[in-house]
C-alpha cells in the first residue's frame, strides 16, 4: 500500500485521538450506587428552581465524587428519607447519621456524632455550658458552613513528596493487598491524612465567610477581621501565593494533637492561644524551632485601626504623611518643570 | 586622582569628570539590587492585586522569590557597609591626611572637613531650591548656578541612604526574628514590617519618578544620560546643572575663553544660537 507521508501522518494522528478518547473515557467505577441513583443523576442537567427561587443542580459527576472520601458510602446512607424512585425533594443532609460503613478499629457503625461533642464544647458551639443558648446563636457553624463534599488530596512519597498517588508505591500495596479498590480507597485516604486537605489559602477563606463579615465581628464584639488582619502578615500572604508551609488559622488556634473541633476562646485557660500557652504556638518543630516565647506576642491580627492598635496606626500614619510629604512636592516640581520648558526664557518677573 | 582628567575631549567637545569607575560599580550594584528587591517585594505588599502572582511567578513564586529578595538584600547590605568604609577611607586619605600632613589638622578641622564634603547639603541648597521654584513659577528667567552636586543629587543621595538604613535593618531583623525576639517583644516585628515595606514604597516610587524623571525621561536627557556608565558629563549638561562648577572647572584648566554662557535655555535664543556646539 503506498500512502503519501501526509496520509501517514493524518492516521496516526487520529489513531492517537481515539487511544486518547477512548483512555479519558475509562472511569474507575466503584461508587456504591446500590440504588441506581445515577440512572438520573448521572446526567448533568439535572436541575429545578426551588421553593426559594433558588437553581439547584442536582448532577452527580461520578468521577469525582469517586475521588472523595465519601464514594464508599451508599447515597441513601446520608439521604435517608428517600426510600422510592422517583422521590420527593430531599431533606438536608444530616452529618451525624449513623451509616452503614463499619470503623474497621472499633467494628462499630460509623458517625460523626463525635465532632458534635466536640463542637459542644468549643468556641464555634451554639450552647454555652450550662446549655443555654448563647447570643445570636444561629450565627455559630454547622458542618456544611466549613465542609464541603472533600476529594481526596494523595501524597507521593517514593523518592520525593509530591501530589498525587505514586504508582511505584501502589505496586508495593499489591504485594500483600488483591482488591485493587481497597488499595486505591486505602493509598487515598492515608495520604490524604498525612497533610492538609485544604491548602492555607482555602481553609483562611472558609473562616472569612464569617469572621470577616463585618457585621457579624460587630455583633460579637471580636476585636478584628481576622482573615483580613492575617492576609497582612507574611503568613497570609504567601498562603495568597498558595504555599503549604505557613500556618492558616487552625495551625495557631487548635492545640497540637487535638480535632479542629476543639477550637477554644482565648480567655480559655486550656486554649492553644491563651495568654499563657501563646508562647508554645510559633515554637513547634515545624515552625520557628528556636523561637523564644516573645516571639508569639507578634501582633498577628493587628490592623491599621485607631482603635485596635493605636500605636501601629500612627506609625503607618507617619509612613503615608512621609510618602506623600516626599513625593507630592517632587512630583510637583517635575509638573512644573514640563511646564517650564514650554517657555524656558519667559517670566512675568523683570527681565534679568 | 590624576587616573580621571578634570575634562576629556572627545571628538571636538568636552566632558567633565564626575565618578570614578568604583563609584559607577556601587552604582551599578545599587541600581540592579534595588530593581530586584522591588520586584520581588511589592508584588508581597500588594498580594491581592491581580498582576501580583504573575509578576512573583517570575522568580519562582512564594518558594524562590523570597530567596531571590534576601539574596538582594544581602548583597545591598553589604554595598551599604562597602561604601561606609569607602566613605570614610576616602575621607581621611584626600581631605584629612593632607592636613596632617602640613600640621594644619586643629581640633575641629576634621568635623569641619566631613560637614564640608560636596554631598553634605549647605544653605546654598536652600537657596536654589528657593531660586529654582522662582524659575519654575516664571517669576525669573534666571535658573539657580548649580554647584559640583546640586540639591537634586544629595537628595538621590541622602534619600536612600536613610532608606538603606530603615529597610536593611528592618530587613535583617524580620529575617533572623528568631534570633533578634531572643530579646526583642515580638511586637516589634509589626513595626519593622511596616517601616520596611512602606518605607520600601517611598523609596522605590522616589526612585522610578523622581530620580528617573531627572536621569532618563526629562528633556535634557532622554532617554538616558549616560554618566553612570562613562563618569563624564556632556558640556551642555554640565551648564545646565552645574554652572557654577563648571565655571571653576574651566577656569582651572585655563580654558576662560571657552566659557559657555549660562543656563542652557540661553543658548537656545535664535541670536545666540550659533554660539554654542
Amino acid at each position: 500500500m503506498n500512502l503519501t507521508r501526509a496520509k501517514k501522518t493524518g492516521i496516526i494522528i487520529s489513531l492517537s485521538f481515539l487511544v486518547l478518547i477512548s483512555i479519558s473515557l475509562q472511569t474507575t467505577s466503584f461508587a456504591a450506587d446500590i440504588g441506581n441513583c445515577l440512572l438520573c443523576h448521572k446526567y448533568p442537567g439535572l436541575s429545578r428552581v426551588d421553593e426559594e427561587g433558588r437553581m439547584r443542580l442536582f448532577f452527580i459527576n461520578e468521577s469525582i465524587f469517586n475521588n472523595g472520601v465519601h464514594a464508599k458510602v451508599k447515597c441513601e446512607g446520608c439521604h435517608t428519607d428517600i426510600t422510592e424512585i422517583p422521590h420527593k425533594p430531599a431533606k438536608k443532609v444530616d452529618c451525624l447519621v449513623e451509616c452503614h460503613i463499619m470503623e474497621p478499629s472499633t467494628e462499630t457503625k460509623f458517625s460523626h456524632k463525635d465532632v458534635a461533642t466536640f463542637i459542644k464544647t468549643s468556641v464555634h458551639g451554639s450552647v454555652d455550658n450550662l446549655g443555654n443558648k448563647k447570643n445570636f446563636s444561629e450565627d455559630y457553624p454547622s458542618c456544611k458552613d466549613c465542609h464541603d463534599e472533600p476529594l481526596y488530596r494523595p501524597l507521593s512519597f517514593f523518592k520525593k513528596v509530591r501530589p498525587g498517588i505514586s504508582e511505584a508505591s501502589l505496586g508495593r500495596c499489591r504485594v500483600c493487598h488483591k482488591k485493587e479498590d481497597f488499595i486505591y480507597q486505602f493509598y487515598n485516604h492515608v495520604t490524604t491524612r498525612l497533610h492538609k486537605s485544604r491548602n492555607p489559602l482555602n481553609i483562611s477563606e472558609m473562616c472569612g465567610r464569617c469572621h470577616d463579615d463585618p457585621s457579624l465581628v460587630a455583633r460579637h464584639g471580636l476585636s478584628t477581621k481576622a482573615v483580613f488582619s492575617y492576609g497582612e502578615t507574611f503568613h497570609g500572604k504567601a498562603a495568597r501565593f498558595l504555599d503549604e508551609r505557613v500556618p492558616d488559622c487552625l495551625d495557631c488556634h487548635v492545640s497540637k494533637g487535638e480535632s479542629v473541633h476543639q477550637m477554644l476562646s482565648h480567655k480559655d485557660p486550656l486554649s492553644s492561644i491563651h495568654e499563657n500557652n501563646k508562647g508554645k504556638v510559633c515554637a513547634t518543630i515545624d515552625c520557628h524551632p528556636s523561637a523564644s516565647p516573645k516571639l508569639a506576642t507578634y501582633g498577628v491580627h493587628s490592623e491599621f485601626n485607631l482603635t485596635q492598635s493605636p500605636v501601629q496606626y500612627f506609625f503607618t500614619f507617619f509612613f503615608i504623611v512621609l510618602t506623600g510629604g516626599t513625593l507630592l512636592p517632587l512630583m510637583g516640581i517635575i509638573f512644573l518643570d514640563l511646564l517650564r520648558r514650554f517657555f524656558p526664557h519667559a517670566t512675568i518677573g523683570r527681565r534679568k | 586622582m590624576e587616573k580621571y582628567p578634570a575634562i576629556k575631549i572627545k571628538d571636538g567637545q568636552k566632558f567633565f569628570y564626575r565618578f570614578s569607575l568604583n563609584q559607577r560599580i556601587q552604582h551599578f550594584i545599587l541600581a540592579f539590587t534595588v530593581v530586584f528587591l522591588v520586584l520581588t517585594g511589592m508584588p508581597l505588599k500588594f498580594s491581592d492585586a491581580s498582576w501580583a502572582p504573575y509578576l512573583y511567578s517570575l522568580f519562582g513564586g512564594i518558594k524562590y522569590a523570597p530567596i531571590v529578595h534576601k539574596v538582594n538584600g544581602a548583597i545591598l547590605m553589604g554595598l551599604f557597609f562597602y561604601h561606609i568604609f569607602y566613605l570614610i577611607y576616602v575621607i581621611r586619605k584626600f581631605h584629612i591626611d593632607p592636613l596632617k600632613k602640613k600640621g594644619e589638622l586643629k581640633r575641629y578641622d576634621a568635623l569641619k572637613t566631613v560637614l564640608t564634603q560636596k554631598m553634605v547639603p549647605n544653605l546654598k541648597d536652600a537657596y536654589d531650591i528657593r531660586d529654582l521654584m522662582k524659575y519654575l513659577l516664571y517669576l525669573t528667567n534666571i535658573r539657580p548656578d548649580g554647584d559640583e552636586m546640586t540639591w537634586k543629587e544629595k537628595f538621590d543621595y541622602w534619600a536612600p541612604f536613610w532608606g538603606m538604613v530603615i529597610i536593611g535593618f528592618s530587613g535583617l531583623i524580620l529575617w533572623y526574628k528568631e534570633l533578634f525576639t531572643q530579646i526583642l517583644p515580638g511586637g516589634v516585628l509589626n513595626f519593622l514590617l511596616i517601616a520596611h515595606s512602606d518605607e520600601a514604597l517611598l523609596a522605590a516610587l522616589f526612585l522610578f519618578i523622581w530620580h528617573w524623571y531627572n536621569v532618563h525621561f526629562s528633556i535634557s536627557v532622554f532617554p538616558m544620560g549616560t554618566v553612570f556608565l562613562t563618569g563624564y558629563l556632556s558640556e551642555e549638561l554640565m551648564v545646565e546643572e552645574h554652572y557654577q562648577h563648571y565655571v571653576e572647572v574651566m577656569k582651572k584648566a585655563g580654558l576662560e575663553h571657552e566659557i559657555l554662557p549660562p543656563h542652557g535655555a540661553h543658548r537656545h535664543e535664535p541670536h545666540e544660537g550659533g554660539a554654542s556646539s
